[in-house]
């Protein structure tokens, strides 16, 4: 990224004196054109959106959003929003749904991806069958797992009887007690094999000939995978646990399709609130509240995933 | 046994502990499949009953009487089911394609300089374009109603493409760079002093060999745009605008759910993303290989 760098700017060569950052921008003008069309729609499409809500987080606007009769009342969205029990309840939830569902994805995917990282016959389309329920929809998946968990016909009841585990099929969804959890199985479903397939991509940076020499060394298999494969992974790891957890706090199809936040509230996670709050109940103010809330927090998530992804090129690049 | 060497000794115990986590890992891998499989064949085997079938206790868990009636009737243009279906399937692959040539139309540059040069703001602008991915749905969907509004493309497709577009940018750019930062860059010189433009030693040295990079960053806009749901939710009131993922709830409709033909849909639904993604799934891995895990 370094060398030849010159020879890619169209200006004169370079002057010994560093120059002026106006100056600088100006000779490199060209360079701009070639990032110029992906920031021209950022902007449009991220930038102002988050002005916006900003905006509407302090002030209270009708339920019409007709913008010209909004009028600022301060902190008042966030102050109710904060003494609602509500806000507490859902965020519980929220910390449940995010946590759990990190764990287990990314174990099952880890435990996928060692096992599937030895060549073996049949290894690409066991790969290829696993990746499916990333691949498709989430609101296919919410269906199909609807259907499933159906209280009068689905599968899994059904074969819990047949088994004999219960005596009649349990009402996984429509259960307060059960509802968040069948959900999150869900969702470990759903997002599982990306976890997998991040980790065996950064399993292919692990030198065999170290696992090789650690072998001949005596490590036992636990010992190999610790002290060797392990620390190769922890980069990618750091990077796939991240975005799991970002993936997970910003869920919204799976629980809204699956049950909308119910029985009683027993689904709903932030983002399904903050829907709620805003498209169903149409008080702007507040759902924008928890959206601002939501940008502080995704900011400081960002700033260790821009971090952790970054990190290689800083090296490489020298800063 | 005496005349065993030490080294002997220690493969026949590392043989036999290999062969023991390979058993964990083959067992680990059959149970996943299962978890993996299972809801997927259910949805098949549900599409193939007819509703007074499905709606059976205990389940047929393989259909007494296999019918294709539920997919004929999708594929029916003369039947108003069909008809929709027909017509959900074809806005969303509309959306999906024209998402994904301008994805990579918008992409290929970005990444290209966020590898190559060092222009002032290149990485502020690098992370603000990775920062995207932080974001949820959900909280873009008043101020982009209102900003479609204002630009006219309430009810068009172009405001799903707009949207999807730059939900898929950070990740396609990322992928991109990835591959750019693996390309020579003595390649480029080389066309240089033999007189290429800049540009001309992108287009032609630079671009053929990221055709993989740009594979997979086409797998990805597709599939993202193919599946989305809240945008098209909100966006489009429109019947006959309205995408798959949002044209398949015409299946709860009045008092019962047809559930073997929402099984049907939902199994039509996915086969392009899943043949596309199996077909073109080296490409993806090798992008993700070169992307997140170089260094």
């Amino acid at each position: 990224m370094s060398s030849g760098q010159a020879i890619f700017t169209d200006g004169p060569g370079t002057a010994p004196r560093r120059p002026g950052l106006f100056s600088r921008m100006w000779k490199q003008r060209a360079d701009y054109l070639y990032v110029l069309p992906a920031i021209i729609v950022m902007l449009i499409v991220i930038g102002y959106p988050i002005y916006y809500t900003i905006d509407l987080s302090f002030s209270r606007t009708p339920t019409t959003l007709k913008l010209s009769d909004k009028t600022f009342v301060g902190l008042q969205n966030y102050v109710a929003i904060l003494t609602s029990p509500n806000f507490w309840k859902v965020t519980w939830q929220t910390l449940v749904w995010t946590v759990l569902s990190t764990i287990f994805a990314f174990g099952l995917g880890l435990g996928a991806a060692l096992s599937l990282h030895r060549e073996f016959a049949g290894r690409a389309f066991m790969r290829g069958l696993l990746l499916i329920p990333w691949v498709i929809s989430a609101v296919a998946a919410s269906y199909v797992w609807k259907w499933l968990y159906h209280s009068d016909f689905g599968a899994i009841g059904a074969l819990m009887v047949q088994i004999g585990v219960t005596d009649e099929p349990i009402n996984f969804i429509d259960n307060t007690r059960t509802s968040l959890y069948a959900l999150i199985v869900v969702n470990v479903w759903k997002e599982f094999s990306f976890a997998m397939i991040m980790l065996m991509a950064g399993l292919q940076t692990v030198p065999e000939s170290l696992l090789r020499a650690a072998q001949v060394d005596g490590a036992n298999a636990w010992q190999r995978f610790w002290h060797v494969t392990w620390p190769h992974l922890s980069g990618v790891s750091m990077v796939t646990i991240l975005l799991l957890v970002v993936q997970n706090f910003n869920s919204f199809i799976i629980p809204f399709v699956m049950t909308g936040g119910g029985p009683a509230g027993s689904t709903h996670i932030w983002i399904t609130h903050i829907y709620e709050i805003a498209f169903q109940r149409q008080n702007w103010g507040a759902g924008a509240a928890y959206a601002v809330i939501l940008f502080i927090l995704m900011m400081i998530l960002g700033i260790f995933y821009v971090r952790a992804l970054t990190r290689g090129d800083a090296t490489r690049a020298g800063t | 046994m005496s005349s065993m060497t030490h080294t002997e000794q220690l493969s026949v115990r590392s043989r036999r502990q290999i062969d023991g986590w390979r058993w964990t890992g083959r067992i680990f891998l059959a149970i996943l499949l299962i978890f993996t499989v299972v809801p997927i064949a259910w949805m098949f085997i549900t599409s193939l009953k007819t509703g007074f079938a499905a709606m059976q206790y205990p389940p047929q868990w393989w259909p007494a009487a296999p019918t294709l009636e539920n997919y004929t009737r999708l594929l029916d243009t003369r039947d108003s089911v069909g008809q929709d279906f027909l017509r959900y399937f074809f806005n969303s692959m509309y959306v999906s394609v024209l998402t994904t040539i301008l994805a990579i139309l918008v992409a290929v540059p970005a990444a290209y300089a966020f590898s190559r040069f060092s222009f002032p703001g290149r990485t502020f602008l690098f992370f603000a374009v990775l920062m995207r991915n932080m974001f949820p749905a959900v909280v873009f969907l008043v101020p982009l109603f209102i900003l479609m509004r204002v630009l006219g493309l309430v009810n068009t497709h172009g405001s799903l493409i707009l949207t999807y577009l730059t939900f898929g940018l950070p990740l396609a750019i990322w992928l991109l760079k990835g591959f750019y930062d693996n390309i020579p860059i003595q390649l480029e010189q080389a066309a240089r002093i033999d007189g290429a433009t800049r540009f001309q030693a992108f287009f032609f040295i630079v671009m053929p060999l990221s055709t993989p990079g740009i594979i997979a960053t086409a797998i990805y806009s597709f599939i993202g745009a193919w599946n989305e749901y809240i945008y098209a939710y909100t966006f489009l009131t429109r019947q006959d605008q309205m995408t798959l993922p949002v044209g398949i709830q015409r299946f709860f409709s009045e008092n019962a759910t047809d559930w073997p033909g929402l099984m049907a849909a939902t199994f039509m639904m996915s086969v392009p993303v899943v043949v596309l993604f199996l077909v073109l799934q080296k490409y993806f891995v090798r992008a993700l290989t070169e992307g997140a895990v170089k260094s």
